[in-house]
């Protein structure tokens, strides 16, 4: 039994001379949830459409429950579920119908988690997937890749474009739906850029940038190594050394810090000099992706 | 019992989890024999990975502040004070220390601090109190 549910090792992937992925590494555990983070064109929907094998990789490996998608594709497809970026079903099929197709590809089909989730969802059945607003094909698609009960969901920036409250239900059938039917062999791997919606879902992470891995990480442990200090002084004492941070903004007489992994030395430094108010925080993962490059300048 | 994560506070979700149900223990806001949020709702209503409330629950589970009866859930066990004295005194030292770290920065001085503690102990007695007599 292989215990990683992916491994992406030095993947380049280019469309002509642009390098879209660019030596990218990460191994996804089975049994966690694994957030991608990355702007748009940082390579996140070519490394999914890699492991897919719906693109083939220039370089480098992947493998997926420990097998190659290029030379087992129908293996490895048929263990995972996929919501892509943008759905699209046959016009001309109804709700029914497309459940019904999906269902014919797939050794099983839980038909009561089926049933549950289309009166969530508030679902017609008899409905043409023509006439399905782009929440509601959302919905479809994420049902059509629950149903099969796979051992890894793979979601490409699933919830844009959705509005609140269906991203909320989507969350929340990923978490119960997907999740609890067994624990230790359901994996997430989400590619996002709305990071906070999925906080308290990823276990690991990585942010990608041009193509790369700049930071990999467990959630607890990034916020409690990146934190944010706040700090008033009556008057900003002259004699203050700032260079164990990794980014200094002062307003007047308050300045704000970004610790990695120092908070307490740097606490202990601005408390000597008494200030009117000390405040330290953890970043959130979204404060981490958009300070990433900060961030990552001097990570040990 | 209301559970509440904050992300900020660098506290890992599942810690948060256990502190705040000991808490919940400690407070009367879970009784024992009561039972605690089944995993699966409870993950969706804090929108949480599933795995971290069951962490959360396997670690009260090994401090022996709850237990779990297969089929029907987990439950504040009757008496959950089964470590040696000296075990739960250093238990606590971590959190006093936190506090006493607090209240430096704060300005709070040693007899407000100690003040602050016996008024607390008072509170929590008071509420013990009355949780007992709405069981008569």
């Amino acid at each position: 039994m292989n215990d990683s549910a992916i491994e992406i090792t030095r993947l380049i992937r280019r469309y002509g001379k642009t390098e879209a992925v660019n030596g990218l590494s990460l191994t996804v555990r089975s049994g966690g949830c694994y957030g991608f983070f990355g702007r748009n064109g940082a390579g996140k929907t070519t490394t999914i459409k890699c492991l897919l094998n719906l693109l083939q990789p220039n370089s480098g490996t992947l493998r997926v429950f420990g097998l190659d998608p290029q030379k087992n594709e129908v293996a490895v497809k048929s263990r995972l579920g996929y919501v892509p970026d943008s759905v699209a079903f046959y016009p001309w099929m109804t709700v029914r119908d497309t459940l019904d197709y999906f269902a014919s590809f797939r050794a099983q089909w839980n038909r009561d988690i089926e049933a549950d989730l289309l009166r969530r969802f508030g679902l017609n059945p008899s409905q043409k997937t023509s006439a399905l607003s782009k929440g509601q094909k959302t919905q479809l698609a994420l049902i059509s890749a629950i149903c099969p009960e796979p051992e890894l969901l793979v979601l490409d920036e699933p919830t844009s474009g959705l509005d609140p409250i269906v991203r909320r239900e989507f969350i929340e059938t990923v978490i119960g739906a997907y999740q609890s039917g067994d624990p230790e062999h359901r994996t997430v791997f989400v590619s996002t850029h709305l990071i906070s919606e999925f906080e308290g879902l990823i276990d690991d992470f990585t942010i990608i940038e041009q193509g790369r891995e700049s930071l990999t990480m467990r959630a607890d442990d990034a916020r409690d190594r990146f934190k944010k200090i706040q700090v008033r002084f009556s008057s900003v004492p002259a004699a203050l050394d700032w260079t164990g941070a990794l980014q200094v903004k002062q307003n007047g007489r308050e300045v704000e810090l970004l610790a990695n992994g120092n908070s307490e030395q740097l606490l202990e430094m601005l408390r000597a000099h008494q200030p009117e108010e000390l405040r330290c925080e953890s970043l959130s993962l979204e404060e981490i992706f958009v300070s990433s490059k900060v961030l990552t300048q001097t990570a040990p | 019992m209301l559970l509440q994560i904050d992300f900020k506070t660098g506290k890992p979700v599942y810690r948060q989890l256990v502190d705040q149900i000991r808490y919940a223990a400690a407070s009367g806001a879970l009784r024992p024999g009561e039972p605690l949020p089944s995993i699966r709702p409870l993950a969706e209503e804090l929108r949480l990975n599933r795995n971290t409330i069951a962490k959360a629950y396997t670690e009260l589970e090994s401090q022996g502040i709850i237990e779990t009866i297969p089929g029907k859930g987990c439950f504040l066990k009757e008496n959950n004070a089964h470590f040696t004295k000296d075990v739960r005194q250093k238990l606590l030292l971590k959190e006093i220390d936190e506090a006493v770290v607090t209240a430096h920065h704060l300005q709070v001085d040693r007899a407000a601090f100690l003040a602050l503690v016996n008024e607390r102990l008072d509170y929590f007695k008071q509420k013990a109190g009355l949780v007992r007599e709405d069981n008569k």
